[in-house]
């Protein structure tokens, strides 16, 4: 769940605010103020953070009382790192970033170049894109078995009408060879069916995100279109992306967020299979705890999961420390 | 490198009506394209499972009607399971929106040891993998009675937003100027006060902003309501409708209308916020 | 005397009580026809003891296997549920999550009307704790009508099987129809292979974690699944479907097999049914081996942590009834286990099922992710499809099943 708001923060970093320093010096009022928001994070979200890296280390089944759960030690560990579907799902997941920080990425920049400038219908456009975006993962998993339908679904309908339509114009070809396709049942093209229908979501966010960026970049300078070719590439090259480049930091580290917590698309469409081709960390875990019982043996995913992203926090955590120095 | 950007501006008028459209033409084209999927959605939803099977997608469907819209709204409980979403997502939402400008205020306005480590704190569980509290989550609500409740999902979804929410309002209230709160104390205003007339009107606009983000977001939560709520009774849209999807295993038109009806709410506050969606990002540093 | 009858009002009293309440149920069927059967029993059920509420929710099948877990390992599972018989029932048993039920069977003098079978496949640790109610035979379901076309007979041995397969490609009919979507499908192959090829001893021996999964049998078991696989017995994409779907191919015509349970005939049309439908055991490989074939039993428990055990053990007492059974025999095709239940009550179709399948095997099997345990069977079905995708890769993949069998079992 990443934000669009960090944006007026950075907005904010930027333009060099009057520093606050009246602020009150008071001993009990901030407690009254955070205590409840504090106990309730402190209990389902702190606490539970702790929790798993406890369970990771016990071969609690979810079923005993935890008090009887044996501490294994780094068992979990090691069983992991021998598990081939462990290595799967981690292999996929960056597969998925990789994807995810390149093609929604550029797709998004360009079209919000393109739909910054005055255009006709630009606001029919964009809604267009990100529309996408508000639908549920769930609503789109579904959406998408259904197009990627191997019989029946929109894609391979549509492939089978056009390779109908050369037959008729006497090329040697099957238009049935097209309801052959199973996007969702070849090990190795599930993986990238599914993440094209997360792409069809997160374009219309990436470029969300950066026409909120343009808006705070010189108009004159974006109107690329006063420039010819390949004046407009070096123009855009060195002077506009690097103006987004806050943007860019944002949108790559969302990307890489949403990469991991990849999950709800893998369970509607495919569940991991087939035969775990589309394993991602979190759809193990949860196959884990819930299928197997293996409490233990998926906290030790989520602590995987959690390092794996400890990275891009960090990162992006001591961004926010310096800025907020300076 | 500036040469090039310093080039006279010779492109003329027709020219660059050109090269715009040539782009356009592009975007169009993605747009259709990007637009493509629902259409399909949408035509699947007004014809029967019997029509597709027999004649294909591409043919002429033999009858529209809006039967599997009010199949999915009744027999297959859509309706049941909206209301569902909206009992647990109005109550967390005014629970994170109101605790997180506490929050907010008490790290803004006051000079405490631990104020920015409660905000880093905030800032790193709202990056989190969430998947991670799963099964610490899970047995949480167990021990506390409020699995497979309403409960589990709204003290949950409240719990795990006041990280983003607290962020976003502090980083909103940081452009009040102190002077204004500083003129609130003159006048001999408690702190309780000078929050709720100072600081929440202030950031109304940011709060507009935050409700609708988190309403699509806790509306469209899938993860927690499988792993927090088992009872059809209870199920939000989202795990009714993988119910649905079991339950209706070959009728594809059934199917794809119960997630077209799933879309209608977030749709409907997304459209009608837009203004608050997009003027979230832009606005000014201490307009109130 | 007074007081006695004081005392008899009271426990009758109490007894009225503990007959009302309300008891959460929730059950797998979401088919139309098993739908409409348990909707049929709960009604039943609740006019007979007009005070108990029954809360009753239905989950579709595949739902429920993963929700069932998370219902278990929650702080209030519902009371009675809807389940499988043996390793998948001792799975929940071994975690201390199921009600007793030692009591119920016998005030309701069960062991005498359950066959020993039932009784053993309803223990765990030598108690009851399941009440089975039903069971169906697998075959391989055909097209009459297909065949008949295409001058084609039911297969008696392997070879005729292969021929088959070849014979309706030639004709651009699609041999058999699977959907491994979820999994499970593509296991009755293995079960009906592994049985035929190295017969039912060792294929419970296999399911047992007694054997190797890389042992030249399950090898040459494998051997005979890829003859099928390179005759083009299977349709294409298997993976990308759910039975349901598989069995949509079966019912338009486009294949003409189908390994699959009895309860294809649920999503059949009933018109058509009668031209259409048969079914047939499938093949002998190596004559000498006694015959296995599947027959899963299907039936209830409920939780160790029912708020009401006695309400829970009411229900259950209704849903093993002759009452209840004769119901399902009726109205749904299965065949139930009580012994004191009219055979003439099963549809036509059923009495074949007995004659030709379950009491021509030498042992009835009941289905590999029943016999083996969970995780097992999970990553077996996994290694079914994915053999099925990438035969060439068998070795590799047994040696994986062989890795997980020894590290679930050899403890």
């Amino acid at each position: 769940m990443p934000s669009i708001f960090w944006i007026p923060y950075l907005a904010l970093s930027q333009s060099c605010l009057e520093e606050v320093k009246a602020l009150r010096h008071h001993p009990l009022a901030p407690w009254t103020f955070l205590a409840v928001p504090l106990i309730l994070y402190g209990i389902w979200v702190i606490y539970p953070t702790f929790a798993t890296f406890f369970l990771a280390f016990t071969d609690w089944d979810g079923f005993s009382s935890l008090a009887d759960a044996r501490r294994v030690g780094f068992a979990n560990f090691e069983r992991l790192f021998n598990d081939s579907t462990f290595w799967k799902a981690v292999t996929n997941n960056l597969k998925w970033i990789a994807v995810f920080i390149t093609i929604p990425t550029t797709l998004g920049l360009a079209l919000a170049l393109v739909l910054n400038t005055d255009i006709k219908f630009d606001r029919f456009l964009k809604i267009s894109y990100y529309l996408p975006m508000v639908l549920a993962f769930v609503v789109i998993g579904l959406i998408w078995s259904w197009i990627y339908h191997p019989a029946q679904g929109l894609i391979n309908s549509t492939l089978a009408g056009f390779l109908g339509l050369l037959k008729n114009l006497g090329f040697a070809v099957d238009p049935d060879s097209a309801r052959r396709i199973g996007w969702l049942a070849k090990p190795d093209l599930v993986l990238w069916s599914v993440i094209g229908a997360a792409v069809w979501r997160q374009v219309g966010y990436v470029m969300i995100l950066y026409l909120a960026g343009l808006k705070t970049v010189d108009p004159a300078l974006i109107d690329a279109a006063k420039v010819d070719g390949a004046e407009k590439w070096n123009l855009f090259r060195f002077v506009v992306f690097p103006l987004l480049a806050p943007i860019t930091t944002i949108v790559v580290v969302i990307s890489i967020i949403d990469s991991l917590r990849a999950f709800d698309l893998v369970w509607v469409m495919t569940r991991g299979g087939p035969f775990h081709s589309s394993e991602v960390l979190a759809n193990f875990m949860y196959l884990e705890a819930f299928n197997n019982y293996s409490m233990g043996y998926a906290a030790a995913i989520g602590v995987i999961l959690f390092l794996i992203s400890l990275g891009f926090i960090a990162t992006y955590m001591w961004r926010i420390v310096k800025e907020e120095e300076a | 490198m500036s040469q090039a950007i310093d080039l006279p501006r010779t492109v003329t008028r027709e020219q660059k009506i050109r090269r715009v459209q040539w782009a356009v033409i592009v975007v169009w084209i993605g747009a259709i394209l990007w637009l493509f999927p629902l259409a399909g959605a949408l035509v699947t939803s007004l014809r029967s499972q019997e029509d597709i099977s027999a004649n294909g997608f591409w043919s002429i469907p033999q009858t529209l009607s809006l039967n599997n819209y009010q199949e999915a709204w009744g027999q297959a409980g859509i309706s049941n399971y909206l209301g569902n979403s909206f009992i647990i997502t109005l109550p967390a939402l005014f629970g994170m929106l109101f605790l997180s400008s506490m929050s907010a205020y008490a790290l803004i306005r006051f000079r405490f040891r631990l104020s920015r480590f409660f905000y880093f704190m905030f800032l790193a569980g709202m990056l989190l993998p969430f998947q991670i509290l799963m099964l610490p989550v899970f047995r949480l609500s167990n021990q506390l009675g409020v699995y497979d409740t309403y409960w589990a999902l709204i003290l949950f979804h409240t719990a795990f937003q006041l990280g983003f929410c607290t962020f976003v309002l502090r980083n909103f209230m940081r452009t009040i100027p102190v002077s204004l709160f500083e003129s609130a104390v003159i006048d001999g205003a408690g702190e309780f006060t000078i929050y709720r007339r100072i600081g929440l009107p202030l950031v109304v606009p940011a709060l507009a902003a935050l409700a609708t983000l988190e309403f699509t977001w806790v509306f469209n939560d899938y993860l927690w309501a499988l792993v927090l709520v088992s009872r059809n009774e209870l199920k939000p849209v989202t795990t009714g409708l993988s119910t649905l999807f079991g339950q209706y295993i070959n009728n594809w038109p059934l199917i794809v209308s119960g997630s077209l009806l799933a879309t209608v709410p977030t749709l409907i506050v997304f459209f009608a916020l837009q203004r608050y969606f997009i003027g979230g990002l832009t606005m000014g540093a201490t307009k109130g | 005397m007074k007081r006695l009858l004081t005392l008899a009002v009271l426990a009758f009293l109490s007894l009225a009580l503990a007959q009302s309440g309300t008891l959460q149920y929730n059950s797998n069927a979401s088919d139309p026809l098993p739908k409409e059967v348990d909707e049929k029993l709960v009604a039943l059920f609740m006019e007979t003891y007009p005070d108990v509420t029954v809360e009753h929710t239905q989950v579709d099948h595949e739902g429920f296997k993963q929700a069932i877990r998370t219902y278990f390992a929650s702080s209030r599972p519902p009371e009675v549920l809807t389940w499988f018989a043996g390793n998948r029932m001792r799975f929940f048993a071994n975690r201390g999550a199921l009600l007793n039920l030692d009591d119920l069977w016998e005030e309701n003098n069960w062991d005498e009307v359950y066959p020993k079978g039932f009784q053993a496949s309803s223990q765990h640790n030598g108690e009851f704790v399941f009440v089975p109610t039903q069971y169906y035979w697998w075959a391989v379901y055909y097209r009459k009508d297909i065949f008949g076309d295409l001058g084609l007979s039911e297969p008696q041995t392997w070879p005729e099987l292969l021929e088959i397969c070849q014979t309706l490609r030639e004709n651009d009919i699609v041999p058999f129809t699977i959907g491994t979507r979820f999994l499970w499908p593509a296991a009755g192959w293995f079960d009906y292979l592994n049985m035929r090829v190295n017969g039912p001893e060792f294929h419970i021996d296999l399911t047992e974690g007694k054997v190797a999964y890389n042992s030249e049998e399950v090898k040459n078991t494998f051997n005979h699944w890829g003859q099928a696989l390179d005759a083009g017995c299977f349709i294409e994409n298997p993976a990308a479907y759910n039975w349901q779907e598989g069995a949509d191919f079966f019912i338009q015509g486009d294949a003409a097999m189908y390994l699959i349970g009895d309860f294809v005939r649920d999503l059949y049309p009933d018109d058509r049914e009668d031209a259409e439908l048969d079914f047939f055991r499938f093949p002998i490989i190596d004559p000498s081996l006694p015959v296995g074939e599947e027959a899963p039993t299907d039936g209830y428990f409920a939780s160790a942590n029912a708020d009401d055990p006695e309400l829970a053990k009411l229900f259950l007492s209704f849903l093993g009834s002759k009452e209840a059974q004769e119901l399902v025999a009726r109205e749904m095709g299965r065949i139930v286990p009580r012994n004191d239940v009219d055979p003439s009550l099963y549809p036509d179709y059923v009495q074949k099922g007995l004659n030709e399948i379950i009491n021509q095997a030498d042992l009835i099997a009941q289905f590999y992710d029943r016999d083996t345990t969970p995780e097992m069977a999970q990553a077996g079905m996994n290694g079914f499809v994915e053999f099925m995708a990438n035969p060439d890769q068998i070795d590799r993949i047994l040696d994986r099943l062989e890795e997980e069998r020894a590290r679930l079992f050899d403890n």
